[in-house]
């Protein structure tokens, strides 16, 4: 327990955060005893977070980086892989010891907690250019300063490939002729380019895969699932062996409907959350206008007891009137212990902070007002994304019409 | 296959000399559409056999996009190099902008260009385009549907696709893109949101929610102005799909439909009246023999025959002669295709034949697919019976022959009291005795996974119709679509339905009705309904449409149960009906074929185009609508308490029946004359662009 190890993923779309789905599914499939985390980019929809959630240990959001190395990738015929160097966030993990990374693509087959007697920096060949090794599998350990040298080396020299592939494999330049021990067995990395440029080995070998490996521009999430078509379909990047791979994965896949209502009682509790934020954010521009209120209840609080609480009524007065019932109650009790302690500090020197409070005020209203407004929006769009839509009122479609009407002639 | 109909001197006259009926200049036309090259349901058949009639028309400049779909390319599609310029720039743009785009020949009549966008390639940039979408539409899309995220993958690059030609292009282009159905609908939305120069046409085969508030047993017709299309969206979990097509409606230069019943639809559902309506037609292929259809009919029938005489032997007390044979096709949906009526008005057509004492018999088909795990093994056997029965006769036949042959070598008359021994007598007694059966005929011909909970099955045994000896009427309920291969009915879809007398389809829920429309190609009578667009069409287009074997029902305007008696009707008189008069009147069905063929159809879709260029491109093109002459060669039809022409009273007097046959004789001028007052002309179409009508009064 002094050392925590773990499996790490990542989902730069939603679609690929169907991938970390059932690459989570599979690794708790097979009793994995190590942690199972996976990163997401922000653009990755809050719906898709909370599937990922209900599955992995920890969600880690980080920032994008792409290559933007468009020459490189185009000779790969693959633009979409610059977002790619945002895998190289893995290593900023470091409240894990040692790591093993496994691509939204892949799929286990059994238990390979095995994997983690490697050392970094551990991977299987490439099958197209065996002296790389590929990506989609490798053995790390997390550290700040290797995560830093890696980042200036990209500076540097960049990516052969335009991806996260040539880049390490320039950084981990010696994996190839160095040391034996850290070449993964193929059978970590199957993939199924493989199948077809050498049958005869997948036929001996095939079976004892522990991991699969869907490389290439089609991905398991584009092929379409039918068990009883599963004998007549045909796939591009796929050959006939690689079939039974497609279908358990899906397998895998839909075995997920189970965890379908924990996302909703997810969304619930979300939606809670978010009401009590937003009410929480009408917090700090109200305490920069108590100043002066407090001072008045300072003084009429050495006459009479009455007043105080004259004064309370009236605030609570001008809250109602433009909130929320539910909400005036949250922001009335926050203001209220504000408050107290605001009478504490200011009445000293009351007279001198006035004017910077209003300065401070304007600035923080106007700010809050966008950042909610926006807050609002996304959180707007991801309730119909997770098929919550509000069609009787403000998602009628005749609301819908006035946005199209802004471009119709 | 097209399908064939055979010449016929009173071919609706000018329809061959129809040609261009105004001047495209310099427009290119894409068709966009999820089923090009793609096969997934009717709208697939709508495109393909209107592609060869658009590419005469149109030539280079007609592009047909739809997906990427590697087996579909790989027996549809020669992939080759764009020969447009433009349009190659634009490809290999993409291409290397993360695309992947395919360009080719869609082998198929015609031979039209293709452009297939590989969809799943772009499944990088989903979250990306969803955000657009919300930002400009404010419509989102559930990241669990994944039939609506290829739409919005679909329609982000057909924008792509057609800005990117646009820009391509050396002079501003006239842009015509049309596109089918909500799955393509997101890019029309995206063309008009970028002010792309393209006009646009939105068609809707069937509105989304229609087809769901019919399948969900609301009464839809009569409550179609009253529902909240939103609230029925949403309670249906359909709200995004239901706005994306509202949206792709909305923004439409053109919108249009497939028939005045989903005109009407799309008015309450989509809340867009349709500019036009386009109705699907067919391809007809001419017959170099007149009449030929009629032969084909009869040898067809002669094959039903024989399934009939297996399915039924032990009970085959009836005249195979004097039976007609019904039958109601299509996907399984019980009631919207009509299939709970039809049994209905068979029980009560059964009751009309028995107390009438009627010599005809009729045998109702239900060819409708349904899940079943094999034959019915007493199907199959008597098939086997009938066989072995044909080999026994065969079998005796030959021996006789081979005695009469040999007495008469040795110059001698047969002596007939030994030219059947003993041995032949056993034969055929003991084939005789095969031919006993304890059970009924079957009424279904496999074996059914979901038998007692089945609607047709149910329906069968609440009415009683077992195939007993005293019914008149039968049923034969064949779960699966109809093969040449099959060892029970060895007959493909369209020779079947030559061999029928009457094809059935009192559907509730039909935008178009491709079934009857083929029907009526063959020369087959049909039934139809006027909620279904045949049916719409015919009674718009045609005086009297039964005299003419197209019957149609009265659902809209009519109980359920008043519904049921005029199909009990109309299946009693054409009962009624002696042979020859089936054959007059398939005579006439079957010139019908004129108006359901592309080349007559396909000016509506012509006058969507012009229609579309007219509001997008005013200073070029002129519309200027006609409405069709409702005084010109069109008259009333008659009231309905008037019999159809071919039909007339019963009359038990056999001699008398025969007279009546000789007092009607065929008269081929005649009919072409009765064709011209009956059949209304097709309308001509605006000629004229806007250069050509300076000193005009502008009207549009």
């Amino acid at each position: 327990m002094a050392e925590t190890q773990a499996f790490v993923t990542l989902a730069t779309t939603d679609a690929y955060s169907m991938g970390c789905i059932v690459v989570g599914k599979s690794l708790r499939r097979h009793g994995t005893s190590r942690k199972i985390v996976v990163m997401v980019s922000p653009n990755v929809s809050r719906s898709a977070r909370l599937a990922l959630e209900d599955i992995f240990d920890e969600v880690f959001v980080v920032d994008v980086l792409d290559s933007k190395d468009k020459a490189h990738l185009a000779w790969l015929g693959r633009p979409e892989l610059g977002v790619t160097f945002t895998k190289l966030h893995c290593w900023t993990l470091t409240q894990y010891s040692k790591c093993v990374f496994l691509d939204a693509d892949t799929l286990v087959l059994c238990n390979v907690d095995e994997l983690f007697e490697y050392e970094e920096l551990s991977a299987a060949p490439d099958p197209g250019w065996p002296d790389c090794f590929n990506t989609g599998v490798f053995v790390f350990r997390p550290s700040l300063n290797t995560h830093t040298q890696i980042l200036e080396h990209a500076a540097q020299h960049g990516s052969f490939d335009g991806g996260d592939q040539g880049l390490l494999n320039t950084f981990f330049n010696d994996w190839a002729v160095k040391d034996i021990r850290k070449h993964l067995p193929f059978v970590y990395n199957l993939t199924a380019s493989a199948v077809y440029t050498y049958l005869p080995a997948f036929q001996q070998y095939g079976h004892h895969a522990k991991i699969v490996h869907f490389l290439g521009g089609t991905k398991p999430w584009h092929l379409p699932y039918d068990p009883q078509a599963a004998n007549e379909s045909s796939f591009r990047d796929y050959s006939k062996n690689f079939e039974q791979f497609i279908n358990l994965w899906w397998v895998e896949y839909y075995s997920q409907r189970q965890t379908r209502a924990k996302m909703e009682d997810n969304n619930e509790e979300y939606k809670r959350l978010h009401s009590l934020q937003s009410a929480q954010q009408f917090v700090p521009p109200q305490t920069h206008h108590s100043p002066p209120q407090s001072q008045k209840k300072s003084i009429e609080a050495q006459h009479t007891e009455q007043t105080p609480l004259q004064d309370l009524s009236l605030d609570s007065l001008t809250i109602s009137s433009s909130k929320k019932p539910e909400e005036t109650n949250i922001l009335f009790d926050a203001l209220s212990a504000v408050e107290t302690e605001e009478a504490l500090v200011v009445s000293p020197s009351s007279e001198h902070t006035e004017p910077e409070a209003d300065e401070d005020s304007a600035g923080a209203t106007g700010e809050a007002a966008a950042a909610e407004a926006e807050q609002e929006d996304l959180q707007h769009r991801l309730m119909w994304e997770a098929g919550h839509i509000d069609y009787m009122g403000k998602d009628a479609f005749d609301n819908i019409k006035k946005k199209l009407d802004l471009f119709l002639d | 296959m097209p399908l064939a109909r055979s010449l016929s001197v009173t071919s609706l006259s000018g329809l061959d000399d129809w040609d261009e009926e105004f001047d495209r200049e310099d427009a290119v036309l894409f068709e966009i559409a999820w089923e090009v090259a793609n096969k997934v349901g009717g709208i697939y058949t709508v495109i393909q056999t209107k592609a060869r009639l658009t590419c005469e028309e149109w030539g280079e400049n007609y592009f047909l996009v739809g997906p990427y779909m590697e087996s579909n390319v790989r027996t549809q599609v020669e992939l080759i190099e764009p020969c447009n310029a433009a349009l190659r720039r634009t490809i290999d743009k993409m291409n290397s902008s993360g695309c992947k785009v395919y360009f080719g020949r869609w082998l198929i009549e015609g031979s039209p260009y293709v452009v297939l966008l590989d969809v799943g390639f772009t499944a990088w940039s989903l979250d990306r385009w969803k955000s657009e979408l919300w930002e400009k539409c404010n419509i989102g899309v559930p990241w669990f549907d994944r039939e609506a995220n290829d739409a919005v993958l679909f329609g982000f690059l057909t924008a792509w696709l057609l800005g990117e030609y646009a820009a391509q292009c050396d002079e501003p282009p006239h842009i015509v893109a049309h596109f089918h159905e909500w799955l393509a609908g997101l890019g029309l939305v995206l063309c008009r949101q970028r002010q792309l120069p393209v006009s646009t046409i939105f068609t809707t085969h069937a509105t989304l929610l229609g087809r769901y508030l019919c399948a969900g047993n609301v009464d839809f017709y009569n409550n179609l102005a009253e529902f909240n299309v939103d609230k029925e969206a949403g309670d249906r979990q359909i709200y995004h799909r239901y706005c994306l097509e509202r949206a792709a409606c909305r923004c439409a230069h053109v919108f249009t439909t497939v028939s005045q019943i989903t005109a009407i639809e799309a008015e309450h559902l989509l809340k867009r009246k349709p500019d036009i309506v386009t109705p699907n037609g067919l391809n007809v292929k001419k017959f170099s023999a007149m009449h030929e259809f009629q032969n084909l009919h009869a040898q067809s029938k002669a094959r039903i025959q024989e399934f009939v005489r297996g399915h039924f032997y032990g009970h085959l007390d009836f005249n195979l002669d004097k039976t007609v044979f019904l039958f109601i096709a299509g996907r399984y949906e019980f009631s919207n295709k009509g299939a709970d009526i039809f049994l209905e008005a068979l029980a009560r057509l059964n009751y009309l034949l028995r107390v009438n004492h009627s010599e005809v018999t009729v045998i109702a088909f239900f060819i409708m697919p349904a899940r079943t795990n094999n034959f019915n093994v007493e199907t199959l056997k008597g098939q086997a019976v009938r066989k072995q029965l044909w080999d026994t006769a065969q079998s005796v036949k030959e021996r006789f022959g081979k005695k009469l042959y040999e007495s008469l070598l040795v110059g001698q008359l047969p002596d007939v009291s030994k030219m059947l021994d003993k041995e032949d007598f056993t034969m055929m007694k003991r084939a005789i005795f095969a031919t006993q059966r304890q059970c009924q005929p079957p009424v279904c011909t496999h074996n059914m996974l979901e038998d007692s909970s089945d609607p047709i099955l149910n329906c069968i045994r609440r009415i009683g119709l077992f195939n007993s000896a005293q019914d008149r009427v039968k049923v034969i309920f064949h779960p699966e679509f109809l093969s040449s291969t099959s060892p029970l009915l060895p007959m493909d879809y369209e020779e079947f339905v030559r061999g029928c007398h009457l094809g059935v389809f009192p559907s509730y829920y039909e935008p178009w009705g491709y079934t009857p429309a083929e029907c009526t190609v063959m020369g087959i009578p049909s039934i139809s309904t006027n909620l279904s667009g045949f049916g719409c069409f015919m009674e718009e287009h045609i005086a009297d449409p039964s005299a003419y074997g197209i019957y149609i029902l009265d659902r809209r305007y009519r109980s359920v149960d008043e519904s049921c008696n005029q199909l009990t009707s109309f299946l009693f008189q054409f009962c009624q009906q002696s042979r020859r008069q089936r054959i007059i009147q398939r005579n006439r069905t079957e010139r019908l074929s004129d108006l359901l063929d592309w080349r007559y159809l396909g000016r509506y879709y012509v006058s969507a185009r012009h229609l579309a260029l007219a509001k997008a491109y005013p200073d070029t093109y002129i519309y200027e609508p006609q409405e069709p002459s409702s005084a010109a060669g069109f008259r009333y039809p008659r009231p309905a308490s008037v019999p159809p022409s071919p039909a007339h009273s019963l009359h038990s007097s056999p001699h008398h029946s025969e007279a009546e046959d000789e007092e009607e004789p065929y008269d081929e001028d005649l009919e072409a004359e009765k064709d011209r007052v009956n059949i209304r002309q097709p309308y001509n179409l605006p000629n004229r662009n806007k250069n050509q009508t300076v000193g005009l009064p502008e009207k549009n």
